[in-house]
């Protein structure tokens, strides 16, 4: 499959917090995820491959073409959501909206205010005066109304409720559904996004510490819950996150698909059991350690 | 005509309209030292109206648009540019009406070309540093050129009232060695002033693109 973004060694310095190395590789027509806790650089990172901040060192490549030598061109193919969205505060939405289409190859006005008009944002209010989710919601109509080809989205269900955030999946999902597409989101684990995306990037201390298809990921990463004496030592000291209970012991494997013979005995004496690990608990295992 | 230039002028339109209008009046009726003096405002004036310009900018959405971020930077330029030598014609206009009543000299419009290429490369310089540090770090250097800038220009105004052996810029030796052939001299010096303008225009496309403090 192509790819339609390509990052390689990227450096960033801020004066407390680094991106260190970052390369990754973006598939067409695919919705990748960007996970990791707070300060991990996954805004920074965005920022970078958005074209909205210059990397120290390395390069990115999107479309085949660096932004140096088309600027406007990649800008135009791409929608990008900041995580802060910030406008001229005391314009209208509609004077924005004036202001910013000329400059877009393909803008959709009437797409856009058809959005707006799904948002719940009326257009006649001046940015001042729009919610922190309204204002989210106004960055991702932005990004929706130019025919993009890549959407670069900084936390876009942050800030939306639930109705709203419900919608944004949706549109993502219908996105890319034609396959020519691509969606990449940076995100906390649990707002919706690690449902939809399906190659996964953790990032942690401005460093990716993971890279992976989401269903390898979870067919690998497994709860094992045993009862004390059940596994063998090996098995049970290999596992991370263990949490000590009454009536047995959970701890988590990234390396299941490795033990699964093992476990067949175990599983059969009904001394152990297993369930499925959310990207949560393995984003979890990443930054803790085992 | 283009949003970003749309928006970007008015702040320098209106100052220019002020000041204009303010200053203009004085400098068709007024006597000595008019034009030593109303020139000096035009550096304060500019600096007044990039202020007020970029206070009212939001950098970060421009970057989001497919602008490329050099054609920003030059349109910033290109304003600053257009603001100061509409200034410096409607001065050197209203002093050669007045050449003929003695209010103003040959050495008069070369007065008034040095101090707008003045004030043109101080705003150069304060946008790239504004670019560099962002208008946050740089409101209060601003503000306090502006004021000193003012103070000044009193301190210039009444000391020249008062003070008889205070000098007159504009009579410098230097100056009216150059009032001696006033358009051969206002020709190098804008030429000069437009190179060096034109150099510190690119520094900042340099500055701008390779900054986030501005945005």
């Amino acid at each position: 499959m192509d790819t339609v973004l390509e990052a390689t060694d990227l450096t960033k310095h801020y004066e407390d917090f680094s991106l260190r190395g970052v390369s990754l590789a973006i598939r067409a027509g695919s919705i990748t995820g960007i996970f990791g806790p707070n300060a991990a650089g996954k805004s920074t990172l965005l920022r970078v491959l958005a074209g909205q901040a210059p990397a120290h060192q390395g390069s990115v490549q999107v479309f085949g073409s660096a932004y140096a030598d088309a600027e406007q061109d990649l800008k135009n193919r791409i929608g990008y959501v900041p995580q802060e969205p910030v406008f001229y505060p005391d314009k209208t939405v509609q004077w924005l909206a004036r202001f910013a289409a000329p400059y877009f190859a393909r803008w959709d006005g009437a797409g856009f205010y058809k959005l707006l008009d799904e948002f719940k944002v009326n257009p006649l209010k001046k940015v001042k005066h729009l919610s922190g989710g309204q204002k989210k919601l106004l960055s991702i109509a932005m990004a929706l109304s130019h025919e993009a080809e890549l959407l670069i989205l900084d936390e876009p269900t942050a800030g939306l409720d639930v109705v709203h955030r419900r919608a944004l999946l949706d549109r993502l999902r219908a996105f890319v559904a034609d396959g020519d597409k691509t969606v990449l989101a940076a995100s906390h684990i649990t707002d919706g996004l690690d449902e939809l995306a399906e190659d996964i990037w953790f990032l942690d201390d401005g460093r990716v510490v993971a890279h992976e298809d989401k269903d390898d990921l979870l067919a690998r990463w497994k709860w094992v819950h045993f009862k004390d004496g059940a596994l063998p030592n090996a098995i049970e000291e290999s596992l991370v996150r263990v949490k000590r209970l009454p009536f047995g012991s959970s701890g988590l494997t990234g390396d299941y698909l490795t033990l699964r013979g093992a476990l067949a005995g175990p599983l059969a004496s009904g001394d152990v059991k297993l369930d499925n690990a959310t990207l949560e608990d393995v984003l979890l295992s990443f930054i803790k350690g085992a | 005509m283009d949003p970003i230039l749309r928006r970007s002028s008015f702040y320098y339109v209106t100052s220019l309209f002020f000041y204009m209008s303010l200053m203009g009046r004085y400098m068709l009726t007024r006597d000595w030292p008019v034009f030593e003096i109303l020139p000096l405002f035009v550096p304060i004036w500019i600096l007044g109206a990039f202020f007020a310009s970029e206070s009212d900018e939001c950098y970060a959405f421009l970057r989001m648009l497919p602008v490329p971020d050099r054609r920003v930077a030059r349109t910033k330029f290109a304003l600053i540019l257009a603001a100061v030598a509409v200034q410096w014609l409607l001065m050197i206009g209203a002093a050669l009406t007045r050449m003929d009543e003695g209010i103003a000299e040959p050495s008069t419009l070369v007065y008034v070309t040095v101090v707008c290429a003045f004030g043109l490369l101080v705003a150069a310089g304060y946008q790239i540093a504004v670019w560099r540090f962002g208008l946050s770090t740089m409101k209060p250097v601003l503000g306090v050129s502006v004021a000193a800038g003012i103070v000044m220009v009193i301190i210039h105004l009444v000391s020249l009232k008062r003070v008889e052996t205070w000098p007159a810029l504009s009579q410098l030796g230097v100056v009216e060695w150059l009032g001696g052939a006033p358009w051969i001299s206002i020709a190098i010096l804008v030429a000069l002033a437009l190179l060096v303008y034109r150099a510190l225009m690119r520094v900042g496309i340099r500055v701008k693109a390779a900054s986030e403090a501005h945005l």
